[in-house]
């Protein structure tokens, strides 16, 4: 028998070798785990491993290959694989639950959405004369060089970041709500007298920005500035998460901040290949409501759409999502392209259908534009 | 080190609790117990998370401290405050009387809230601490319960350090609203709860419901899941089957009909369309339940 360290090492490299990045420090918890509670048989290995090694549910198929391959070399590799079968599916449709906090939601507003959707001067761009021809270069139109020099100046483009106040609270000289314990603690030095005020302010937060990003066809290429620009918010302030969808959702977020350029790009070149012509935007949305936006992602803060509004389903599920989107989010952006020329008019089924229920509707397909972007996230007429 | 608690015994014990644990379920609390370390249990809502601490409190016959979290969630809240009328009154009495000021940091005027209450278990295992939808609080909070975690202790600026001697067993809950950061994940055991297979829902709704006919508590449990098979916005738990349940029994039903199943719907979903989607598919989802054809 290998004792218990060597075996919960062993098991935890067995998991990073697929992906799941358990830790050394869940592997002693594991190791100590197989000491203290000595498994009769494989079944309640399977347990004690998963209590103790398993991140998130999420990983939990990732977890079962890691299982099988490494304890199916010690043991029977068939009776493990009917064990791990026969493990209750966990229920992977996440409907969440209803909103409960701060749920008056934004009144749409009573303008008609192309006033609303009103022309925007991008505010001023700090460019050395050199970039200056990039800045208003469409992002398909750029060569390789020319995309990794517009990569970089991405840097510069200021970030969006609204606040809304917190319900945390910090001591401030004029603040509006009382603070006992530092009043009696200054009253304690002057003989009990309360001599000095103390008081305590809300602190503000910033409200959260998504990033949903359309990946089918001619939008790849927008998409992969718009993820730049996600990566480079993120960097910078917390709250921003990104999606990728075209038939279906991925969740970028966990790569936005940390992973390599490369990574984060081929995490999107992967969610492209799931693009077999036609998009479900209705359905992309639907499952990010369901998942994410109901549970709180998105709620008072901003979510911008890049897309060019091509449905292949039926534009009442797109709208019928818009309108739940409209009640969990506090703005919705729409970025698409196309808008930049003239005589552009949205008259794609699945644009039509959006169009009732956005806040903003921007072209987007140049740095200089991406600037507009960054105001209507906080609301601002540009 | 406490003795080892067996994952078998503590599954019977969570039995005659009241609440039917997994084997999945069951060996993470006893993995918690037994190393005295947090466990986080995931889940949808209603699946049973709170209830799962609430019996293992009365499994060990433990006091149960719960903390419910929202954002802005503090210390004052959380953790202890100062009775700030009772410290005033002290000063001004000691002054009226020519005293000293009395400490005015001495336990008197301490209030102690969950996390500390928490600290201050007379024997081994003697309080569960509760700290329910964890991901309702704020980073900050989170940020301090890693502290807190890492060894059962809490500082209290004019009190110094006040340490556990009999470490808590503590239960963090989750609805998944966030992600919750890693450090924290990585000193807890983890559990998600899923919904329960049709047999375990059975068993839950006659264990809580022992006026339920067997036949109409076997509906409930198919037609549930036959409900959460479908695309709904909010799939029903087991705390929405047991309502149902006790509808229908309310309604006089002896097995689940055409006839009550309309009229009931309002106690197992929650959302005008999910009612709308289940009215549409009543004939399927009846039958489901009544074990006649799948859905």
């Amino acid at each position: 028998m290998i004792d218990e360290a060597t075996l919960a090492g062993g098991f935890e490299r067995a998991l990073r070798a697929h992906g799941v990045d358990a830790g050394t420090r869940r592997a002693a918890t594991f190791a100590e785990t197989l000491r203290r509670l000595p498994p009769a048989g494989m079944r309640e290995v399977y347990w004690r491993a998963r209590a103790s090694m398993l991140p998130s549910i999420d990983e939990v198929d990732a977890f079962h290959a890691a299982f099988l391959e490494f304890f199916g070399a010690l043991d029977d590799a068939e009776a493990l694989r009917r064990l791990v079968q026969g493990v209750e599916p966990p229920a992977r449709r996440e409907a969440g639950e209803a909103p409960k906090r701060e749920s008056v939601p934004p009144r749409p507003s009573e303008r008609e959405a192309g006033e609303r959707v009103a022309q925007r001067a991008p505010t001023q761009l700090v460019l050395a004369a050199v970039d200056e021809r990039l800045a208003d270069r469409a992002f398909d139109e750029l060569n390789d060089a020319e995309r990794a020099a517009m990569l970089r100046l991405m840097r510069r483009v200021r970030i969006a970041a609204e606040r809304r106040a917190s319900r945390r609270r910090r001591v401030a000289s004029h603040g509006d709500r009382f603070d006992f314990r530092a009043t009696l603690r200054g009253a304690a030095r002057t003989a009990g007298e309360l001599v000095r005020r103390r008081a305590t302010r809300r602190r503000t937060r910033l409200r959260p920005v998504v990033f949903l990003l359309d990946v089918s066809g001619s939008m790849a290429s927008y998409a992969r500035a718009l993820l730049q620009y996600a990566r480079v918010t993120a960097q910078a302030r917390p709250a921003v998460r990104a999606f990728a969808f075209a038939t279906a959702l991925t969740d970028l977020t966990p790569l936005l901040r940390r992973a390599s350029d490369e990574r984060l790009m081929a995490a999107l070149g992967e969610a492209v290949r799931d693009w077999g012509g036609g998009t479900r935007i209705g359905a992309a949305l639907r499952a990010f409501n369901d998942r994410y936006a109901q549970r709180g992602a998105a709620r008072g803060g901003t979510v911008v759409i890049l897309s060019d509004g091509w449905e292949r389903d039926d534009p009442a599920l797109l709208a019928r999502e818009m309108a739940r989107l409209r009640l969990l989010a506090r703005r919705i952006v729409w970025v698409n392209p196309h808008r930049r020329h003239p005589a552009y008019e949205p008259l794609v089924r699945g644009m039509a259908a959006a169009l009732p229920y956005l806040d903003a509707f921007l072209s987007g397909h140049s740095l200089r534009t991406l600037e507009a972007v960054a105001d209507a996230i906080e609301g601002r007429e540009g | 080190m406490p003795n080892a608690v067996d994952v078998a015994e503590l599954r019977e014990a969570l039995l005659r609790a009241g609440y039917v644990a997994d084997a999945g379920l069951a060996t993470a609390l006893a993995c918690a117990v037994t190393l005295e370390r947090a466990v986080l249990l995931e889940g949808d809502a209603g699946v049973g998370k709170t209830d799962a601490a609430r019996a293992l409190a009365s499994v060990f016959g433990a006091q149960l401290f719960r903390l419910q979290c929202y954002e802005g969630l503090d210390l004052a809240a959380a953790a202890y405050d100062w009775n700030y009328g009772k410290q005033l009154l002290a000063i001004r009495a000691a002054e009226a009387a020519h005293e000293r000021t009395p400490d005015l940091y001495a336990d008197d005027f301490l209030i102690r809230r969950p996390l500390l209450a928490a600290l201050g278990a007379p024997r081994e295992r003697g309080i569960v601490l509760l700290i329910d939808e964890i991901d309702r609080a704020d980073d900050e909070f989170e940020a301090f319960l890693l502290e807190f975690l890492a060894d059962y202790a809490l500082s209290i600026p004019e009190r110094g350090t006040i340490a556990a001697a009999h470490p808590p067993i503590v239960v963090l809950t989750s609805n998944r609203t966030r992600d919750l950061h890693d450090a924290l994940k990585r000193r807890c055991f983890y559990h998600w709860i899923g919904h329960p297979a049709v047999e375990r829902e059975i068993e839950i709704i006659r264990m809580h419901l022992p006026g339920v006919a067997p036949a109409l508590a076997a509906d409930v449990a198919r037609g549930a899941a036959a409900l959460r098979a479908r695309e709904l916005r909010k799939p029903p738990g087991i705390a929405e089957s047991l309502d149902w349940a006790q509808t229908l029994q309310i309604l006089g039903a002896g097995r689940l009909d055409a006839d009550v199943f309309e009229p009931s719907l309002g106690s197992v979903l929650k959302y005008p369309e999910d009612v709308e989607a289940a009215r549409a598919a009543a004939r399927d989802i009846v039958a489901a339940a009544r074990g006649e054809r799948t859905a």
